[in-house]
């Protein structure tokens, strides 16, 4: 799987390019709207990881080159403006996400497989792990031949674990992740314990152990 | 308490002028006494030389004796020391049955070495009564002067202040968030108002340019502040998967995580009330606020699982308002989630939404004191690192835009929250 990360931020872009080469992807890297360019003309992304602010110009404009040339590499922009504008111009040149900084290496992660699960319908429409096994399109879950019934929040929160498979993901990345109102008002973190409880006590009753480990005070690993 | 400029300005022309022309009347008295008095002394003694003159022309055809007017004995008979001085008398007049005030002089003539002495009267009620018509004619008008300056003053000074109410009104309504400028005329007609909106207008130029400066200071640090934040943010996420963490390792981790992400939080919700003083949220439309109250009861709820407080709610349906879909439901988002975390354990929470007004009723800790400040910037109820002390001014800054009303309300651990609005 290979991505390119335009963003001219080089610390940010290290870690970037650190946690998906840990995620076994391939990574591009791009520091201004140039080298952008050139990267995008040479070669074919799965997924592009775009900052708005460039030196040399504007992230969006490069979306715009890239969609006037037919090029339907996927692309989620990742910016520091989150006014509602903003997202619509972005989605609205082409953009097919749009990640607002300061964002989760998890959660940039969980937008990226989403995206390239329904940009190139990625392998099946199921995810497996284990006895577990999550069907996308209906939303629901099997474990070890049982049907799971699970609300939306914790449906997201198992699907979020799962994407950020044997990672630590903190509590804060999945109270922002299940938190699906007005980004200006996270709720706070505090629930999302009740939630992974429930979750896990759902998980077990269906014959699926001890495959989301609390680590310490900081978050959660889901692994076999 | 201060009085009105022209109530001031009657109240002390009522003090003085009332003073200033009484002693006018008293002295215009004194003089006119004076001026009257010493006019018949001249006519008394005129008629004295007249009459003598009189009765040496005509000898034996003229009576010696006319009441009133003159008397002429032969002799000594008024003391010396009486002579050639003005004296006061009255007269009888069985007639009218009345004592008549008279001016009387007494001179002693020689006639053939004989003495004779005539007396020449001189009435003074004529006298008495013109001086009291005079001054009664005096003090009317002086009360027509009095009311006349009174009313033309007040007259005068409405006109001549006119245009300090003018830049009064104008600057009271002056709301500096909403315009950056406020238009006061330069030339009102008095040079004094004509400074005093000069220098407002500077003033004002001054304050906007400062107000403006810190806006712009508020925004760049807070969009500044997001890249750092990123990058601490990614740089936490990859320390959190190193192998081997310890737990006193991971334990700090956790508390920088926590602190990083308030920090982000509260540099969000300062960008976005930084926004919305700068009017970036202008569309409007016609919003269901019924329909986003129960969409966000529905998530609270669901996010809010086992411990959640009692809900009782009384939502009418279909009620809408004309505003910003953002800034309402940042303020719908803000009320509930508040009422949500600063609940207490077996709480409730009681939400009603009518035509008129929206109310958000919860259980909470108690406050102590004055309530005012907690719609105030990074106030907040409790000592208590997991909110922002944001919410509640967004709320306000949100209100004012639609001038809806605010009003908190707190009593025995219970808060309630009104906010009146006109319905779109």
């Amino acid at each position: 799987m290979k991505l390119l990360i335009i963003e001219d931020e080089r610390s940010l872009l290290a870690s970037i390019v650190q946690y998906f080469n840990q995620e076994k992807f391939l990574c591009e890297t791009a520091g201004s709207y140039h080298e952008g360019i050139r990267k995008i003309e040479d070669f074919q992304y799965d997924c592009i990881i775009l900052d708005i602010n460039l030196p040399g110009g504007s992230g969006l404009q490069l979306l715009k080159y890239l969609r006037e040339n037919k090029n339907k590499d996927g692309v989620i922009i990742i910016s520091a403006r989150d006014s509602l504008d903003d997202r619509i111009a972005g989605l609205d040149i082409g953009a097919d996400d749009y990640l607002t900084k300061p964002f989760h290496l998890s959660e940039l992660n969980a937008r990226v497989r989403a995206l390239i699960r329904r940009k190139y319908a990625e392998g099946s429409s199921i995810l497996e792990m284990g006895v577990l096994k999550v069907d996308l399109p209906s939303r629901t879950v099997i474990s070890a031949n049982q049907p799971l019934s699970l609300s939306k929040i914790e449906y997201n929160l198992l699907l979020f674990l799962m994407t950020n498979k044997n990672r630590v993901v903190s509590r804060q990345a999945i109270a922002e992740h299940i938190h699906d109102g007005p980004s200006e008002q996270v709720p706070s973190f505090d629930f999302v314990y009740s939630h992974i409880k429930n979750l896990k006590r759902k998980l077990k009753e269906k014959g699926c152990h001890e495959i989301i480990h609390t680590v310490y005070g900081l978050g959660y690993k889901l692994s076999l | 308490m201060s009085k009105s400029l022209q109530q001031k300005n009657t109240y002390y022309l009522l003090i003085w002028l009332p003073l200033v022309l009484l002693i006018g009347s008293m002295v215009f008295y004194i003089l006119m006494s004076k001026h009257a008095h010493h006019m018949a002394e001249e006519q008394l003694e005129l008629k004295q030389k007249n009459i003598w003159n009189a009765l040496m022309a005509n000898r034996e055809g003229v009576a010696s004796h006319i009441t009133g007017e003159y008397d002429l004995v032969k002799g000594n008979l008024v003391r010396s020391d009486l002579l050639y001085k003005q004296r006061d008398t009255a007269i009888y007049y069985p007639a009218s049955k009345d004592w008549i005030a008279f001016k009387v002089l007494t001179e002693q003539h020689l006639l053939k070495d004989q003495p004779y002495q005539l007396t020449t009267y001189i009435s003074s009620k004529e006298i008495t009564h013109l001086i009291i018509k005079v001054f009664i004619a005096e003090i009317f008008v002086f009360l027509l002067l009095l009311i006349a300056i009174i009313i033309i003053n007040r007259k005068s000074s409405t006109l001549l202040w006119r245009p300090f109410y003018a830049t009064m009104r104008a600057v009271n309504e002056y709301d500096i968030t909403k315009s950056p400028s406020l238009p006061l005329p330069q030339q009102t007609g008095i040079g004094e108002f004509d400074q005093l909106n000069q220098v407002i207008t500077r003033l004002l130029g001054n304050v906007t340019q400062a107000y403006s400066n810190q806006k712009q200071f508020v925004e760049n640090a807070s969009h500044e502040l997001q890249t750092p934040l990123a990058i601490i943010r990614s740089k936490l996420d990859l320390l959190i998967n190193t192998p081997h963490l310890t737990e006193e390792t991971a334990d700090l981790l956790a508390d920088i995580t926590e602190a990083n992400d308030h920090l982000s939080q509260m540099n969000r919700n300062l960008l976005l009330l930084t926004k919305i003083d700068n009017n970036q949220f202008p569309d409007q439309s016609t919003i269901n606020v019924s329909h986003i109250l129960e969409k966000l009861l529905a998530y609270y709820q669901d996010y809010y699982d086992g411990s959640l407080p009692r809900i009782q709610k009384s939502i009418q349906p279909h009620i809408s308002l004309k505003a910003n879909a953002s800034l309402l439901e940042i303020l719908l988002t803000n009320l509930i989630h508040n009422a949500f975390v600063h609940n207490i354990p077996n709480g409730y929470i009681d939400i009603r939404l009518d035509r008129h007004e929206l109310i958000i009723e919860n259980t909470g800790h108690p406050i102590e004191g004055e309530t005012d400040w907690l719609f105030e910037r990074f106030k907040k109820g409790r000592e208590e690192s997991k909110t922002t002390g944001l919410g509640l001014s967004l709320v306000k800054r949100i209100c004012l835009i639609y001038r809806f009303q605010l009003k908190y309300h707190y009593s025995e651990n219970i808060h309630r929250i009104t906010v009146t609005f006109e319905p779109a």
